[in-house]
């Protein structure tokens, strides 16, 4: 059994008819994934790699009450309204690719997804793959650099970074290995699903046996492996990169490479690293390393 | 992005939260003719800066004189503050204070939830105020009216919401001895994603960065992504450094791995620069434009990871065009992989023969950091 994502997983795209909905459509549907239809206001009727759109979820829903995964390629000044809608109409996964969303607006989308209990993978967020199994998104690019970059195998990745999850996944398989599953949480400030949430995740799936991360300076998720750590929530080999060690050359408060990447006090990629170690962690000092530290447990 | 102080002051206003009667100063004749008008006899001197603690290095100066006010000015409009040019000077009454509270609204990012932070013993840097004697609220985002014991707490409140504060705070708030609270400082932090609901954020002056004047390529840069399609892919990023090494970075991650592994193999970047999000050609032109026309460049790396669904071909395509019009004889390192790869580096081939650049081409083959060394290498020969 996977995370994530099964054989099970129907998905339904919000946002399907633009530009960005329609790849991320034909990249899903490339890799074995079952996206069963869509959804923009006003488009209802058209049709998107020959799956039907609907003008709302509700619609969607009554021909297709299979949908249990939702993927959102709308505009920013859309996203909380579709984020909502499809909490509304009883989604309970969902993956929202679109970038630049108001943090008030996450924050609102968050609390009423907790309230829920739905998951939601984002804001700014790629996607996640199964190897093998399907694959949410985008993560992987088109079908043919998706197969040179992943094959099954034992290795869990996880990153802030959509072309980090990549490279992380390459490395790995350069390596001769093969990833469990590979997970874009997103670079935003405020996050639906966290590092700490997916180890647990890896903690109880069978196929992986260690997991890799590719963190940032700034915020405090990386603190929060480090309690999962520390009260033995999770147990398998980790190792994880911290990026941003220049970033003291900045002023505090400013924001480099990703929104939730700011400079702070006390919350540096030095500080992350000491926690980190000092809880079990192994630490790479360049992101390439992190394969050769896992390489022993795969 | 993050504000003055006097124009958080000007937002505290607007929510009814009172602040200390002040003008903001950027001559010393605007000075003169304000202390006539505010009738001050007696004032504080606060450096406008992006950047706290100002008062433990002489950035914000108690006047017990209108002499003391004029060279307080004097002094602090003249030299650097925490490495940072002093833009321009707010002259406030000065209060009578009785007690200094700290007040703020941040995101905390364990709860995902907005959460109001309180404590009597203001004044200070929080970090240094016992625990317990911080009060910790949490507020639920859908909150439309703060219903909290504390002065101010609608207020600020409303402000934060209504504003798309990413941060807003107060330190001190004081209580004054006629016991009234009023806002005497002001940190404020505004969440630049809600700019298309922010048409007023145009107006405000151009930021400082890294303490001095943005330059023009800062500004420059800023602008590529302004207008309707600014969430179309990112190029708008560009912070200028003192290196001779240009940049060009695809992904926020693989951007902060980089610096380090450029910094690491001894290089000095001449700039932080990061596209991403499938940007237009255009856009990514106008960016290669931009970050090249510096002077005294002694190398280019052009870097990012596995792209997911950044088009390789379309971008690499937009700094060759830039690359055509300069034609720089410093050597450049590419190394980029993702969809279109094969065709992108054909054209990156391409510009390299026809304008006879020194190039080295590299794919996912070869690990980024990797190509960080080979530059410094090439540079140094």
């Amino acid at each position: 059994m996977s995370i994530l994502i099964n054989k099970q997983t129907n998905v339904l795209v919000q946002g399907i008819t633009g530009k960005e909905g329609q790849k991320a459509t034909r990249a899903m549907l490339s890799y074995g994934t079952n996206v069963v239809c869509g959804v923009t206001p006003g488009k209802g009727g058209q049709t998107v790699e020959d799956r039907p759109v609907f003008n709302t979820i509700k619609e969607a829903l009554q021909k297709f009450p299979e949908v249990n995964t939702s993927a959102i390629y709308v505009p920013p000044f859309a996203a909380k309204d579709g984020i909502l809608e499809a909490i509304t109409n009883g989604i309970k996964t969902i993956n929202v690719m679109t970038e630049r969303v108001p943090i008030i607006d996450t924050a609102i989308c968050l609390k009423t997804a907790k309230e829920n209990e739905v998951r939601i993978i984002g804001p700014s967020s790629l996607g996640y793959i199964v190897p093998n199994v399907g694959r949410v998104g985008v993560v992987g690019g088109p079908l043919e650099l998706a197969n040179e970059i992943f094959q099954a195998g034992s290795i869990g990745v996880i990153s802030r970074s959509g072309g980090m999850t990549n490279e992380l996944s390459w490395q790995v398989r350069q390596a001769g290995l093969g990833q469990s599953a590979a997970i874009h949480i997103g670079g935003d400030l405020l996050i639906g699903t966290n590092y700490r949430d997916l180890l647990e995740l890896f903690e109880q799936d069978k196929k992986t046996k260690a997991v890799i991360i590719f963190g940032e300076h700034g915020g405090s998720y990386e603190f929060a492996i480090v309690d999962l750590l520390k009260t033995g929530g999770f147990t398998k080999p980790l190792a994880i990169y911290v990026g941003g060690k220049f970033a003291n050359l900045f002023p505090e408060g400013t924001t480099i490479g990703h929104a939730g990447a700011i400079v702070e006090k006390g919350r540096g990629a030095a500080e992350k690293e000491t926690a980190l170690k000092n809880a079990g962690a192994m630490v790479a000092e360049h992101y390439e390393e992190l394969v050769t530290l896992i390489k022993p447990y795969a | 992005m993050n504000l003055f102080e006097y124009e958080g002051k000007n937002l505290l206003k607007k929510y009814d939260i009172k602040i200390p009667r002040g003008k903001i100063i950027k001559t010393e004749s605007d000075l003169k003719t304000a202390i006539t008008e505010m009738g001050l006899t007696k004032g504080v001197v606060k450096a406008q800066i992006l950047s706290g603690g100002r008062g433990k290095v002489g950035g914000i100066k108690i006047c017990e004189s209108t002499e003391e006010i004029i060279s307080s000015y004097q002094e602090i409009s003249t030299k650097k503050i925490k490495g940072q040019i002093v833009s321009s000077i707010l002259l406030e009454e000065k209060l009578e204070i009785l007690e200094e509270h700290y007040l703020s609204i941040v995101y905390d990012t364990n709860k995902q939830q907005p959460m109001l932070v309180y404590s009597k013993n203001g004044g200070v840097e929080i970090e240094s105020v016992p625990k317990e004697k911080i009060l910790f609220y949490f507020i639920d985002p859908n909150t439309e009216f703060l219903d909290f014991p504390i002065p101010f707490a609608n207020n600020l409140w409303q402000l934060f919401i209504k504003e798309d504060l990413r941060l807003v705070e107060i330190n001190p708030l004081v209580k004054t001895t006629e016991g009234q609270f009023v806002a005497v400082d002001a940190k404020i932090a505004i969440d630049d994603d809600a700019s298309f609901r922010h048409k007023e954020w145009n107006e405000l002056e151009p930021r400082t960065v890294m303490g001095r004047e943005a330059t023009k390529r800062e500004l420059a840069v800023k602008k590529i992504d302004e207008g309707e399609s600014y969430y179309r892919g990112t190029a708008g990023k560009y912070i200028e450094l003192d290196g001779d090494i240009a940049v060009l970075f695809s992904g926020g991650g693989a951007s902060i791995a980089n610096m380090d592994a450029l910094i690491q193999a001894g290089g000095q970047p001449a700039n932080y620069t990061e596209y991403s999000g499938n940007p237009p050609r255009e856009k990514v032109y106008a960016l290669t434009k931009i970050v090249l026309s510096k002077s005294n460049l002694k190398g280019l790396w052009i870097a990012g990871g596995v792209a997911n669904f950044t088009d390789i071909a379309e971008t690499f395509q937009g700094i060759v065009d830039a690359l055509d019009e300069i034609k720089p004889n410093y050597p450049i390192v590419v190394r980029r992989a993702g969809p279109n790869e094969k065709k992108g580096l054909e054209i990156m081939r391409e510009c390299a023969k026809h304008n006879n650049l020194n190039i080295k081409l590299f794919g996912k083959e070869t690990p980024m950091s990797e190509t960080a060394k080979i530059l410094v290498e090439l540079i140094n020969k």
